[in-house]
């Protein structure tokens, strides 16, 4: 009896080792679960969070340069190893910015210095765009010279240990002078150039110049390359303007066919032709009042804005938008510097731009994004004059004779949260607008993000599909879970539920290059049987109650829906072989030329309607499988209490069954969705791609999730477009997590009503 | 549609020869099989009206599935076959053309556990007449008065109309689910082992009530405990193995019973 006892006791020592074994495992499985899904979370967040960033600017060193003439401009290289300036004297200098052991450079050592003007007056000097890095002196001849900074960068070997080289970078600089070392003739008649703007497209270049208060020079020298010996030659076309009033600044754009000179409160656009010739395009007017005396021009990168520089601190942006005289210059935005403007430098490649006040303010914004990145004051307050290297990682600025190099971090100015969400005016664009386009051929092409297409794009797809789905995978629930024999029910289910394991690339496949063809070919029929099916279906059930009872009792009541296959089916034949007929009859012979035409409605072959089809048909397993759990599980005694005070099986479903089994009907439809808003392959595939904002059934759209499949691969990685495409996954992850919290909170309150016992 | 009882409970009935002035319900020679199994054989018995017939026998005797051919509930069961007529004012319920709705509001049921709708006190009793079309509110207001007190709940549920039925107990659900079913003034009710879901008290309180609805209705009852049987029930039907083995007043089936069977029964020898 005792060693039976002890028996006993032992193996329930066992039990409770396994019993205490399975509840740490689930535990453990199911806080694992939460901590995947809290990773997935904040490791999207982290990606995320850079993009909402401000910039930040932090002083490396200060060092002097031992020149005793004022600067006229200051540069780096991309390295920012190395610095350069060019003096007022004609003196060029090249200095570096950081030290440099292999190649014995100490922070401030001078490492070339030249002297760019051998002869004559400077009186004017004028830059190009900053991606050309081209600087002109005038001279009082009417002569110009261009010097070019240039820099060689090769890779010497230092050291050879065991096999590993030791390779490090060495840059050398030097000042080029184009043309050949000689000046160009900028006036022909040799006035003294007292301002001067220069442009160049890489081949032909384009000089304003002023002489005299109010005479504008504009001199285009065309480059025409010799077939036989292949040099280049410049051939020079001089024009002359006189202006109302003084010219206070001048600016020339790099595709060589726009003049802008600023007199007073007003900018005059000239046009040069290909050959040269100059006419008056349009006079932009600057309200005064509003903005304050105007002061300079500055061009942004693809030179299609101009930044206006204004007394009161303010710079206000222009661009060319479409209207009725053709393009012309409009104000689009405006940003507040906060006092008067000492130096403005735009960067190289996006549309950023640092302006310092004289108050030793570094103001940094973003155009496009109206981003207000950066208000601090430097730490030394005469700050006159500043550069950007050419990747902006780094901001050089002069104060006296004093330089100091900065840390630049400005990873994503293009990037504001109302820009993602909200109508932003692009350069160019005729109005605000909601743009997804992230990428282009062109290189001052400014990458436009807003999430607003993508999202109506996934809201579209997954409205589109759950039209399709919610009534024919809810009816078929109801009908297999409620009317069907169970032995037929046994065999329908599985088969549905299987149907939920079909790829959806094949149904993506299938829809893009099977069906949506056939849609377009047969519209009319396509949406006559869309439309004539359930007519047809509800036209045969009052046509059916409307017999005699007695011949329906002989036809057997569950006939109808044997005679009902065949009926189905000749309206499907009808529709499709009516088709042609309609469209020959109705539309002039073609449907898609007709609502085009006719209609106004854009027809692409890749629509929502073969989205909405394709993806409601791999919804609606979903739906299917837990509308008919629900529906099934509506307790027996529930539907018998009701036929058994006289409700006919209709009544019992529609005033019983269907409320109980309304919490799960509802998480059907809201999995459902939850389904369709992430579905990838089928949107990929079928929807054309294109990020539209319309609720036309026969256009496609982007969705979110399809986008992200599209342009994750060719982006660079930790670029803003590669940032947004994580945020749009995070906005995907709170579009499935909202509708499923959503479902989770209704089925609880329905649970809570209509729960049975 | 209701006359007034031509008899009293404690009036012996010559069963085997109703007339059809006491008869509520004849069942003829019926027979029941699910798929190849025969559940009941050759039944046949009269049900006079405004009394309390029951049904006992063992588990599996054909008891409840005798009770819910009487409405057609079968019909539901798939495999189920139903041989022999059951005549309600001379008319085979199994007639072709019969609207089994219109039966079954001729002849309501109580299932064994209550089942109250998941709605309002008021919309479960009411159900039955919104079925019917009635949308006139003071017509639905007097039924759930009536009903409601014809099922001994008024006093319990009126402040309380428009709570769920769900937060009623599982006595008063019972009586809820009565309410309903005498809300459509059903000629025949038949309650399918109405308190065996309840504690006593609850129980007692249906007794009553079961007592109380004989006075307007044909009550058909089934139960497994036969004490139930002998308090409520003016005849009584034992069954054994789906056969109707002995058919009596009450008064005589428990003392003097006629069949061996029937004595060992009510003796407690088997069941």
């Amino acid at each position: 009896m005792e060693s039976q006892t002890e028996q006993q006791l032992k193996a329930n020592q066992a039990r409770l080792i396994k019993d205490r074994l399975a509840r740490v495992g689930v535990t453990t499985g199911g806080v694992l679960v939460l901590v995947a899904l809290l990773l997935i979370f904040f490791y999207l967040l982290y990606v995320v969070q850079p993009i909402f960033e401000s910039a930040s600017v932090k002083p490396m060193h200060s060092f002097d340069i031992k020149a005793n003439d004022q600067t006229l401009a200051l540069g780096m290289e991309e390295q920012a190893e190395i610095g350069y300036r060019f003096g007022a004297s004609g003196q060029g200098e090249f200095f570096a910015l950081q030290d440099n052991k292999f190649a014995d450079r100490k922070t401030g050592d001078i490492i070339e210095q030249r002297m760019l003007v051998p002869q004559g007056q400077i009186t004017s000097f004028a830059r190009s765009l900053p991606v050309n890095q081209q600087f002109v002196y005038g001279l009082d001849n009417g002569e110009a010279i261009i010097v070019q900074p240039k820099f060689t960068v090769t890779f010497p070997e230092t050291a050879r240990t065991q096999g590993t080289r030791q390779v490090e970078r060495l840059i050398v600089p030097r000042f080029e002078t184009l043309n050949d070392e000689q000046p160009l003739q900028v006036d022909q008649q040799g006035r003294t150039l007292e301002q001067l703007a220069y442009a160049t497209d890489g081949e032909g270049m384009l000089m304003a110049a002023v002489t005299g208060a109010d005479t504008l020079l504009i001199t285009k020298f065309a480059a025409e390359q010799n077939f036989l010996t292949g040099e280049t030659s410049l051939t020079p076309k001089y024009e002359q303007r006189t202006l109302t009033a003084a010219i206070r600044d001048i600016a020339v754009t790099p595709d060589l066919n726009k003049v802008f000179a600023l007199i007073n409160n007003r900018i005059v656009v000239y046009a040069v032709s290909m050959s040269g010739t100059v006419s008056e395009s349009q006079v932009i007017t600057l309200n005064g009042r509003q903005f304050g005396q105007a002061q300079s021009l500055h061009l942004m990168p693809g030179a299609a804005t101009v930044l206006v520089t204004h007394e009161s601190g303010i710079i206000s942006q222009w661009f060319e938008v479409p209207s009725d005289e053709g393009r012309t210059f409009k104000y689009i935005r405006q940003f507040d510097a906060g006092g008067p403007i000492v130096d403005l430098e735009v960067e190289d490649y996006r549309r950023t731009f640092y302006a310092v006040t004289n108050d030793g303010k570094l103001n940094v914004f973003h155009t496009t994004s109206e981003a207000d990145l950066y208000h601090e004051a430097l730490p030394n307050l005469d700050t006159q004059m500043i550069t950007i290297d050419p990747r902006a990682n780094h901001l050089l600025a002069e104060a006296g004779s004093e330089l100091t190099l900065f840390k630049l971090n400005n990873e994503h100015p293009e990037v504001t949260w109302s820009g993602l969400w909200q109508e932003v005016w692009y350069e160019g664009y005729p109005e605000p607008s909601y743009t997804w386009q992230s990428t282009s051929g062109s290189d001052d092409f400014e990458p436009k993000f807003s999430l607003v297409p993508i999202s109506f794009g996934t809201i579209k797809a997954a409205l589109y599909a759950m039209l399709f789905a919610v009534p024919i995978g809810l009816a078929a629930a109801v009908y297999t879970a409620y009317f069907m024999s169970p032995s037929v029910r046994k065999v329908v289910k599985p088969t549905v539920e299987i149907m939920e394991a079909l790829p959806t690339v094949i149904l993506g496949f299938l829809a893009g290059l099977w069906l949506a063809p056939i849609i377009e070919a047969y519209l009319p029929g396509v949406l006559a049987v869309i439309i004539l099916t359930p007519l047809s279906i509800i036209g045969f059930a009052a046509l059916w109650q409307l017999l005699p009872s007695h011949i329906r009792t002989t036809l057997g009541e569950g006939r109808a829906s044997l005679i009902l296959v065949p009926l189905v089916l000749f309206v499907g034949w009808l529709s499709f072989s009516m088709s042609p007929w309609v469209e020959a009859l109705l539309f002039d012979g073609n449907v898609r030329g007709y609502l085009t035409n006719e209609l106004g409605v854009t027809f692409d072959q890749r629509n929502s309607l073969v989205v909405g089809i394709a993806m409601g048909f791999a919804v609606i397993p979903t739906i299917f499988s837990i509308a008919e759990d629900a529906v099934f599980s509506v307790p027996k005694h529930l539907s018998n209490g009701s036929l058994a005070l006289g409700a006919t099986p209709w009544q019992t479903l529609t005033k019983v069954v269907l409320l109980t089994a309304s919490p799960g009907i509802f998480s059907a439809v809201m999995m459902g969705l939850g389904r369709a808003v992430g579905e990838t392959m089928i949107v990929l595939m079928a929807t054309g791609n294109t990020p539209i904002m319309d609720w036309n059934i026969f256009e496609g759209m982007r969705t979110l999730s399809a986008n992200i499949a599209v342009e994750m691969p060719e982006s660079e990685v930790g670029s803003s477009h590669y940032r947004i495409l994580f945020l749009a996954a995070f906005v995907l992850f709170i579009f499935t997590f909202f509708f499923n919290t959503i479902a989770e909170f209704v089925r609880q309150r329905l649970r809570d009503k209509y729960s049975s016992m | 549609m209701i006359s007034v009882s031509p008899n009293s409970a404690s009036e012996k009935l010559d069963l085997a020869n109703l007339t059809d002035e006491q008869r509520a319900l004849e069942i003829k020679n019926l027979s029941l099989y699910y798929g190849e199994d025969r559940a009941l054989h050759d039944i046949s018995m009269s049900v006079p009206k405004h009394g309390v017939t029951a049904f006992i026998g063992p588990s599996g005797c054909g008891k409840s599935t005798l009770l819910r051919c009487i409405n057609r509930m079968n019909d539901l069961v798939e495999s189920c076959k139903v041989k022999g007529d059951i005549l309600l004012h001379g008319k085979n319920i199994y007639d072709k053309g019969v609207d089994v709705a219109a039966l079954r509001r001729r002849i309501g049921m109580v299932f064994q556990r209550p089942n109250p709708f998941p709605k309002s006190v008021y919309e479960n009793v009411v159900y039955g007449l919104r079925l019917q079309g009635v949308k006139d509110r003071r017509v639905l207001d007097e039924a759930v008065e009536r009903s409601l007190r014809g099922a001994a709940l008024w006093d319990e549920v009126k402040d309380r109309l428009n709570a769920s039925a769900y937060s009623l107990s599982g006595g008063q659900q019972q009586r809820l689910v009565i309410a309903r079913s005498i809300a459509i003034e059903p000629e025949i009710l038949l309650l399918d082992e109405p308190t065996s879901a309840l504690d006593p008290i609850s129980t007692l309180t249906i007794e009553e009530l079961i007592t109380d609805l004989k006075q307007k209705y044909t009550v058909v009852i089934v139960t497994h405990n036969m004490q139930q049987a002998a308090r409520v029930s003016d005849q009584t039907a034992f069954l054994y193995m789906g056969q109707l083995i002995e058919y009596a007043n009450t008064d005589t089936l428990f003392t003097t019973p006629m069949e061996k069977r029937t004595e060992d029964y009510i003796t407690g020898r088997y069941g």
